[in-house]
């Protein structure tokens, strides 16, 4: 890694790069449309997510024998649109994904900068807290935690924070101890900065590109933590819509109505790829550099 | 070099304490320890009795103590449910997980090495592309799902694999790939990108020049020299694996540590929750302390750091 | 040379010699799915539903209950008889040996009886034991047993749990031992233990027969699955040949495969809406007799029994299960009626409804539907879905406000397995009635089957008027098996594979 400027890269030049880079212009896309679904559910969906219907469960996708156009992703166990469903399961996941790696993002940035910028004995107790976080393993503690504390948004929310911290503190404190050594930081505390002023202008604009990447991926990591946790009945609790919590009440079906599970499972897989995808785009646009 | 393998060791100590206290305390967030031992018919005296007997009253500090001293000596109590030793339901289950996270870091290194280094090889080939297709695809699987899908297809409608269980490898072939591919896209960029280092460093050139053979210099020179920091990802990578069984051991019913710690935690039976965390903190601190000293010998200038 | 070997360990994997166990018949090993592991096979430390089955293959208790007629027959005692109302005086039978050889007496029983009652050691099923005072010998083959005070249950309770263990090697082994090493006299020997995961059990051939009969099926091996779909995978490719519990939606399913069988049976469980009628967790609107009356018009029941319960399942109205001696039918019903619902939280003084939690630990499915049909009468119920100990905990401290649960009256069919548990003084009682209260203790204290029935008939009666408990409906369980065995379950959900067969 290298290629530091002083300042983050030309907004047109990345803007350009951007549409030409196909695979960033397809899964950002699919991110787009999986946001629009999500925001606009009440709109793209003529039923209640949480209205049962017990006379009709487990209607089949429309491409079933008994489907009909009426529920064109099916109904689940309790005779609730699939499709609704899927719809404001979206806000649960990319809630989750974009709130938990934003608080993951602010401590590992605080603690990476703090332990880049300043060394010594901040740099080793923060060390310290990395090495301790990477040492537990992550879906035990969330798994204990959430048994503890219930699984409320809030507590999944804090919790997944809590544990996805590590790489952005990794990253930026390299990156750190990197820039503090360029002249045009040098030339700041030359002028007079303060240390808030040089972290804040010079430092986090020159890690941004980076930090978008940690973020993107951080924010599928915990997409799937939280399925993972629904999954094994410990995530968002019902009956909130969660990706995660649809594959987890179809799988008792699995051998018989395989759909129940498959559709939220491609939709979280589509999900994750996308995601995964417009990190990597953008890395590639922001950094050619980094392609070898 | 044995200041930089001291100071890795203070680190090493310091974390696992910092793990036990936090593992210790566990205990007291899951509310009365009492009422889950007692049981869905015990009266109020029954559930006193077990209080008394577990030495709930005693002070936190005074119970850490005997906790700490215990688990030094490999006794972490006694599981509430099992009530069978702690210590030994681990070293039980312990080889399960072992040979299952072992085994999907094979599959792993299986998958990642050689189509890292054909990548690497040929960069922007169809291979290139295609590994980097399945690291992509692979990375946004959830595991979970994967795992059902697998028995789905093998089990219920090939009925080539069994299911579930231990009894021979052919019942880890499932769970190994399911625990495996997640590992497997960070362990085929690291290979591609160490392997691209060292086919561009001198030496591959001074060896292309007096002419030995194309797939002597890629394996007998390259390779080695490339498969170094692979092999250290890799040991991190199965640290992570082995905390990361718990759901492909659910799916699978492998009775190994993640099941024992999933089930336990499900039925508020803490203590051989607090002694998996300690095992797999303390099993990944020692696999990162290796890789670390690996690294540092291999290349002196980390140990300056 | 590194990558190749690689591949080539994972390709030597995926074809070694292994085989596929096609279970059952061919070698007359019945294999047996559990999803709930047990920690000892001591079933004074285990009472789970799989302990308890596990230890009537393992040993005997002095009385057996036939499940067809609901008649006490021989166990390891001949006669049995009151002597007083505290004192029951046993026969045993001659020449019963246990696995390991060692000769059954009176000894045994008087070892065990003592043993478990005493509180020292810790025995977890606190209810079947704490109203034995002692238990004596009177010569090698007969014994007397005291009850602290008159015990209407005991009979069912030295029928149910009460096994006995051999004396000798109990006290040689200790309890943790004698837990992974079970030595019995009944009809099935444990040959291996391999703990939370796999039990093997071989017939004993010399078991004296009696009322259980001689054992048909040659093995047993029971195995733990941590989930059921797995276990169902299991199941479906004939390696596991019995397993119960399993999902209605499922067992529908499953009636077209022409490798399995499935079989419905009813459970003594049921399922109840508490609500706080004293306002033990605060000022709630449940102290309202209305509003407890408008919730029970509010849920559909019916629909719930027919469209997600299912099998034989029927809804209930009065707190307790139909067969149970003492459970009055003729109590208030409260019919499906939204408006009518809607019309009494008005009158109650709520038009607009209220916020409340409703708690549950078990059967999200059908607590999701009762919380949407107490959303259309205008009750905002928010799910609270916690584990059982948790959610004791908050109850018996008062805290819970509105609660789903459910109640198995540990197959004792009798209504002071069931009412009295919840209504009489203690803190699981959210009614604090005390006419129920006085009703119930004269029921509960009397040995007059007539005094009895009247005094829970009052109880119950009261208790539906009232409307303190939305009694739900009753449990089923589906058994999924294999077509070659016959197997057939019985009401108290105690599974008798000693009574089983191959077709």
């Amino acid at each position: 890694m290298g290629g530091f400027t002083s300042h983050a890269g030309a907004p047109g030049k990345s803007f350009r790069g951007f549409l030409s880079h196909h695979g960033l212009v397809v899964s950002g896309g699919i991110l787009g449309l999986i946001f629009i679904g999500a925001v606009f559910a009440p709109l793209l969906s003529a039923y209640d997510p949480y209205t049962q219907d017990l006379a009709n469960r487990h209607i089949p996708p429309v491409w079933y024998e008994r489907g009909t156009w009426e529920h064109f992703l099916g109904t689940d166990a309790l005779g609730r649109d699939y499709w609704t469903r899927l719809l404001y399961g979206a806000r649960a996941s990319l809630f989750i994904g974009f709130v938990s790696a934003t608080i993951a993002g602010l401590l590992g940035v605080a603690l990476g900068v703090s332990a880049g910028y300043f060394g010594g004995r901040v740099d080793a107790a923060i060390t310290f807290l990395i090495n301790l976080r990477l040492s537990l393993p992550v879906i035990l503690v969330a798994l204990a935690v959430v048994a503890l504390f219930s699984g409320t948004f809030l507590v999944i929310v804090v919790l997944l924070g809590c544990l996805l911290w590590d790489r952005y503190a990794v990253v930026t404190r390299t990156l750190t101890k990197q820039l503090k050594e360029k002249e045009f930081i040098a030339s700041s505390v030359a002028l007079g900065s303060s240390r808030t002023g040089i972290i804040a202008k010079d430092i986090l604009p020159n890690l941004a590109n980076h930090l978008i990447v940690v973020w993107t991926l951080e924010i599928a990591h915990a997409i799937l933590l939280e399925a993972a946790l629904s999954f094994l009945g410990l995530g968002v609790q019902p009956p909130t819509p969660s990706w995660g919590l649809m594959v987890s009440e179809g799988k008792d079906l699995l051998f018989f109505e395989g759909w129940l599970i498959a559709i939220p499972g491609c939709a979280l897989f589509l999900l994750v790829l996308s995601i995964n995808l417009v990190g990597d785009g953008i890395r590639d646009v922001t950094a050619p550099e980094n392609l070898t | 070099m044995t200041r930089y393998v001291i100071g890795r060791l203070a680190l090493a100590a310091g974390v696992m304490l910092v793990v036990s206290m936090l593992s210790f305390s566990m205990i007291y967030m899951a509310g009365d320890p009492a009422i889950t031992i007692a049981g869905e018919s015990a009266t109020d005296a029954d559930i006193n009795a077990v209080r008394k007997f577990y030495r709930f009253d005693d002070p936190i500090y005074a119970q850490y103590g005997a906790w700490m001293a215990n688990a030094l000596r490999g006794d972490f109590g006694r599981s509430y449910y099992l009530r069978a030793p702690v210590g030994e339901l681990i070293t039980d289950r312990f080889p399960t997980t072992l040979l299952l996270g072992g085994l999907a870091m094979l599959f792993a290194m299986a998958l990642a090495v050689p189509l890292g280094v054909a990548a690497a090889v040929k960069p922007n080939s169809l291979v290139d592309r295609l590994s980097l297709m399945i690291s992509v695809l692979g990375q946004a699987l959830p595991g979970f799902w994967f795992g059902l899908m697998l028995i789905l297809l093998f089990s219920v409608k090939l009925r080539w694999l069994p299911p579930s269980g231990t009894e021979s490898l052919k019942n880890f072939i499932m769970p190994a790939i399911t625990l495996g591919y997640y590992a497997t896209p960070a362990m085929m960029r690291l290979t591609r990108t160490s392997m691209l280092d060292v086919l561009a460093s001198d030496y591959i050139r001074t060896a292309h020049a007096k002419g030995l053979h194309p797939a002597v210099i890629l394996f007998k020179h390259a390779l080695r020299n490339a498969i170094a920091p692979v092999v250290s990802l890799a040991a991190v990578q199965l640290g992570f694996m082995l905390g990361g069984s718990v759901v492909v051991e659910s799916i699978f019913s492998i009775h190994g540590l993640g099941h024992l710690a999933w089930e336990s935690i499900s039925r508020n039976d803490f203590p051989p929750v607090q002694a998996i965390i300690l095992t797999l903190s303390m099993l990944y601190v020692a696999l990162t302390f290796c890789a670390d000293v690996l690294n540092a010998w291999l290349d002196p200038s980390i140990r300056l750091e | 040379m590194y990558a190749k070997k690689m591949i080539l360990v994972a390709a030597l994997l995926g074809c070694g010699a292994l085989h596929s166990a096609w279970a059952g018949k061919n070698d007359d090993t019945l294999r047996i799915g559990f999803t709930r592991e047990s920690d000892t096979l001591d079933v004074y430390f285990n009472a789970t539903r799989e302990g308890v089955v596990m230890a009537h293959l393992i040993w005997d208790a002095l009385l057996w209950r036939n499940p067809k007629t609901g008649q006490y027959q021989p166990g390891l005692a001949d006669e049995w008889a009151f002597i007083d109302n505290q004192t029951l005086e046993f026969k045993l039978k001659r020449g019963v040996k246990f696995h390991n050889g060692e000769k059954f007496d009176a000894d045994d029983v008087v070892y065990t009886m003592n043993w478990i009652s005493n509180p020292e050691n810790g025995v977890k099923a606190r209810r079947f034991v704490d109203w034995i005072k002692v238990a004596e010998k009177v010569d090698s083959n007969t014994v007397r047993i005291i009850a602290k005070k008159p015990f209407p249950a005991a009979l069912e309770m030295l029928s149910n749990l009460l096994v006995i263990y051999p004396n000798e090697y109990h006290a040689e082994a200790g309890p943790d031992l004698f837990g992974r090493a079970p030595v019995g006299t009944g009809p099935y020997a444990v040959t291996d233990v391999d703990i939370g995961k796999k039990i093997t059990f071989r017939a004993n051939r010399e078991y004296f027969g009696g009322s259980k009969g001689a054992p048909a099926i040659g093995n047993i091996v029971v195995s733990n699955f941590s989930d059921k779909n797995t276990l169902l995978a299991e199941v479906l490719t004939g390696r596991i040949d019995w397993m119960w519990n399993v999902p209605a939606d499922q067992a529908e399913k499953l009636q077209n495969n022409p490798q399995l069988q499935v079989v419905n049976e009813s459970t003594m469980r049921i399922g109840f809406v508490v609500m706080d009628a004293v306002g033990r967790s605060g000022d709630t609107p449940f102290t309202k007799r209305k509003v407890r009356q408008a919730v029970a018009h509010a849920i559909n029941r019916e629909a719930i029994v027919k469209h997600l319960v299912k099998g034989r399942s029927t809804v209930i109205h009065s707190a307790c299960f139909p067969t149970q001696i003492g459970c009055e039918q003729s109590v208030r019903k409260y019919e499906y009626n939204p408006d009518k619902a809607r019309r009494l939280l008005d009158e109650a003084g709520y038009p607009d409804g209220f916020r409340v939690d409703l708690h549950a630990n078990r059967d999200r499915p059908y607590v999701e539907a009762i919380l949407s049909d107490l959303q259309e009468v205008g009750i905002d119920a928010n799910l609270v879905y916690i584990k059982w100990p948790a959610l004791r905990e908050k109850r018996r401290a008062g805290k819970v406000a509105l609660q789903h649960t459910t109640w198995g009256s540990y197959s004792v069919n009798d209504v002071s397995a069931v009412t009295s548990v919840f209504f009489s003084d203690n803190p699981d009682d959210y009614a604090h009635d005390r006419q129920v209260r006085q009703w119930l203790a004269e029921g509960d204290n009397n040995t007059d089957l007539e005094v009895r029935k009247a005094a829970y008939s009052k109880a119950l009666r009261r208790i539906a008027e009232q409307a303190y408990w939305v009694p739900t409906w009753t449990y089923n369980v589906n058994y999924v098996f294999s077509k070659d065995l016959n197997f057939t379950p019985d009401y108290d959900e105690y599974p008798r594979f000693y009574q089983s067969y191959w077709n």
